[in-house]
């Protein structure tokens, strides 16, 4: 599965940070950084990527 | 399958019993079905978690050019992003917000933490205080008139245009017609504001410029201005409000944040889901959609019931309860989408101060019963007294 960033919707609320730190970050300028957007099938990180792109409160995240 | 049609109540959403405590009526509803058909209103409630999201979601089917529910407002608000669709509202939304994501207010953060806790400070240690008018509104009209650069007039009036702006999005009711020429004199303010009128180095004044340049297109600086004060007054003092009553309310969930300060936001989630501080919003069907296996015809009035999707068993459990290690991070008081509250950034910031420093400051709150008045589309408290404060 891959997260994927609808990049002009993002408006850098970071709930998305806060749902999966280890996967995605705000960087010095308030961008976000998806570090790891690849994920297999069987990753432990897919329920955190589900619920970061849950929290989203503008939906710039899918994951597909 | 064939769509059935919805059910139907014969409520008035708008009734002042139903609008200051309006959660026995939300359950009922919620029991009926997603989509419940109120005749009384004309429209179509969604009242339940999932139903309200896939709605806010999909704004091609659910257009924002009714979120009000009297034509004369919608009229009124044409050409605004709140009432506006993509693509239209995707320009206007990024002029919007250019100064309120939280990338933009960063530089905000420590004035808006140093005020919270000097204003709490200040309460605690006079033992008794009326919460609503000394905290709730006080704060966030400094921090919005600091923000957009009011002076002046446009200051002393902010409270009383933040509230009928709000008020006018309902049905034509008294409320409604009384509340008109109010808004009127914020939108004829809004018409006429220029650069000059606004604090120099203020947000405000940015837009301004921003408009100067060509960033914005021409004549919107007013209309964003309109939206900053219109949505980001009311709102807010409810939030803040409704902080106070229920920390009040629920002491041993007021421990526990005092306890863990890093549940601050986890807490202000909680409160936001708990009480909603937007009664109804609208939409208007853009086609015949089914939802639930209920027909909704083409052009029908929707009214999303936020606060009813807020406490969806089917979504929460138990959520009657006020519990702030909950944390509903995604729960529907900002809306959701495209048209998700374009300040919600600026909200946390406020009320994340507001929480640290009662919790910081104060022990205990005791509040007198909160006193309510019926308003169309913001339910807060009019007027709490915190009739004793054990410091902390």
């Amino acid at each position: 599965m891959n997260i994927i960033l609808d990049r002009p919707r993002c408006e850098g609320h970071g709930l998305c940070e806060e749902a999966a730190p280890a996967l995605m970050h705000l960087d010095d300028d308030g961008e976000l950084i998806i570090d790891v957007g690849d994920l297999p099938d069987d990753s432990t990180e897919l329920a955190a990527a589900r619920a970061a792109v849950r929290v989203c409160p503008v939906a710039a995240l899918k994951l597909a | 399958m064939t769509p059935s049609a919805p059910a139907i109540s014969q409520i008035d959403l708008f009734a002042d019993s139903i609008l200051t405590d309006p959660y026995p009526t939300f359950t009922e509803l919620r029991e009926l079905g997603s989509v419940v058909h109120l005749p009384v209103n004309n429209v179509y409630a969604l009242t339940r978690y999932d139903a309200i999201r896939a709605a806010l979601a999909d704004p091609a089917t659910f257009s924002s050019r009714t979120i009000g529910f009297n034509p004369m407002v919608n009229e009124a608000l044409q050409g605004t992003s709140l009432a506006s669709d993509p693509p239209v509202h995707t320009e206007l939304r990024a002029a919007l917000t250019e100064n309120l994501t939280p990338r933009a207010l960063r530089g905000l953060k420590t004035r808006i933490d140093t005020k919270a806790e000097a204003l709490v400070a200040d309460l605690v240690a006079q033992g008794t205080f009326e919460a609503i008018d000394a905290l709730a509104r006080a704060f966030p009209l400094e921090v919005v008139a600091d923000l957009i650069g009011f002076t002046g007039a446009a200051r002393d009036n902010m409270l009383r245009w933040g509230q009928a702006a709000m008020e006018v999005i309902g049905p034509l009711n008294p409320r409604t017609l009384e509340n008109f020429p109010i808004a009127g004199e914020l939108y004829a303010w809004c018409a006429g504001v220029q650069a000059e009128d606004l604090a120099p180095g203020s947000v405000g004044r940015g837009i301004f410029d921003a408009e100067a340049r060509g960033t914005i297109p021409p004549g919107t600086a007013g209309h964003i201005i309109h939206q900053y004060l219109g949505a980001g007054v009311d709102t807010t003092i409810t939030a803040l409000g409704n902080i106070v009553a229920l920390f009040a309310a629920f002491p041993d969930q007021f421990d526990l944040v005092r306890q863990n300060p890093s549940l601050v936001p986890a807490a202000f989630n909680e409160v936001l889901r708990f009480w909603a501080p937007l009664h109804a919003w609208g939409r208007e069907v853009t086609r015949d959609v089914e939802i639930d296996g209920v027909l909704v015809p083409a052009g029908s009035q929707v009214a999303i019931l936020f606060g009813a999707g807020n406490r969806d068993p089917r979504h929460y459990d138990n959520p009657d309860a006020f519990l702030v290690e909950r944390n509903p991070a995604d729960h529907l008081s900002f809306g959701y989408g495209s048209h998700g509250c374009a300040g919600q950034g600026l909200a946390r910031l406020e009320a994340h101060a507001v929480i640290a420093a009662l919790a910081t400051h104060a022990q205990r709150l005791d509040a007198a019963e909160p006193v309510r008045l019926p308003s169309n589309i913001t339910r807060s408290i009019d007027a709490l007294d915190i009739l004793k404060v054990v410091p902390a």
